[in-house]
């Protein structure tokens, strides 16, 4: 009986909310009808001489990292004070690695290493694809930090050289920065493409997309295995 | 081509079939643990073999994701297998345990 009424109330909650979302009109604010037109704007954009964002195949792609990059730029600097915070809490100046209570044997060893190069690998690949395929610099930072991930748990003696990570992260997050005053330069407006778009589908197309795209990759890949380098360390006491 | 992947696929996947059921019904956890793991380990490759053949293009990647399950799964499993000898000994219905031989006492299984 509880599983019924539990069934009855979810079926009548995605009633409601699908019936919500066939009638929805919005307004500007001069009191406008303007359904759906901004949405269909993006969806419909087509890929023209004149549209500033003709190069990338992606259209995910083409807002994220060309009509909204000032956004994901916001969004880098929220990742950066994160990991910023945890190496206030937990960083030191003399680290030694956490005893992990284990010793990997052989097979671990020498596996997580090859396994080590493929991860990468597939993190590269998505991170250098992000605008013809799914995927982009995000989760290919994830993946390149996800294989620091793994040599961390499989050999509780690694240590990775972590400055290193952080020179990358500030020169990737500047140079951003500066691909951004470079479009206030070449171009009309912070952060615009000006670079040739290329052929749609090309590896080199798209613009200043994938090189933003490949600075955010390791930017996010160096940031995440920061984070991981101070959580599995501890201060020498 | 396309007979043999969907004879590939197939077969992919009843080994899956199989192996889950080992994990369903296998009575302890090392038993468990070589079912999931050998009849898995198999399936996922005739079953990326049987997509390589469907979409020739593909055969690289699908070769590379055979070579990640071929390291990962042998070491994962045995990872599992020795954190839960060192948890929880070997099973009460085991005759002989050479792995307490070999250690010869030492804590260190790892």
């Amino acid at each position: 009986m509880k599983n019924f009424l539990a069934l009855l109330a979810a079926l009548g909650l995605g009633v409601l909310i699908i019936l919500s979302l066939q009638n929805n009109t919005l307004f500007n604010e001069y009191g406008e009808d303007v359904t759906g037109r901004d949405s269909e704007e993006y969806g419909d954009r087509e890929y023209g001489e004149e549209n500033p964002a003709s190069g990338p195949a992606n259209i995910v792609t083409s807002i994220v990292a060309d009509f909204r990059s000032f956004d994901t730029l916001g969004e880098i600097t929220v990742l950066f004070v994160s990991s910023l915070g945890v190496a206030l809490l937990l960083g030191g100046t003399k680290q030694k690695r956490l005893d992990l209570g284990f010793h990997p044997n052989f097979m671990l060893r020498i596996g997580s290493k090859a396994l080590f190069g493929i991860i990468l690998m597939t993190g590269v690949y998505v991170t250098i694809h992000g605008h013809l395929t799914p995927g982009g610099g995000f989760p290919g930072g994830a993946m390149i930090a996800s294989s620091m991930l793994l040599l961390y748990l499989a050999d509780d003696t690694f240590r990775a050289k972590i400055k290193g990570f952080k020179i990358l992260e500030s020169v990737a997050g500047s140079l951003y920065v500066l691909i951004g005053i470079a479009g206030l330069f070449f171009a009309d407006y912070f952060l615009e493409n000006f670079l040739n778009n290329g052929v749609v589908g090309d590896l080199l197309s798209a613009g200043i997309i994938p090189l933003i795209y490949v600075l955010i990759g390791l930017k996010v890949g160096s940031e995440i295995s920061g984070v991981i380098d101070n959580f599995l360390t501890e201060e020498v006491v | 081509m396309e007979i043999v992947s969907q004879v590939l696929l197939v077969i992919g996947g009843l080994f899956f079939l199989l192996g889950g059921l080992g994990v369903l019904r296998m009575p302890d956890v090392f038993n468990r643990i070589q079912a999931g793991t050998k009849a898995t380990t198999l399936g996922a490759f005739a079953l990326l073999l049987g997509i390589g053949f469907m979409y020739p293009t593909w055969f690289l990647k699908v070769g590379i994701i055979i070579v990640f399950i071929a390291i990962s799964n042998p070491i994962g499993s045995s990872v599992l297998a020795k954190a839960s000898y060192k948890a929880q000994g070997a099973p009460s219905n085991v005759v002989q345990d050479d792995l307490k031989e070999f250690l010869g006492g030492t804590e260190d299984v790892g």
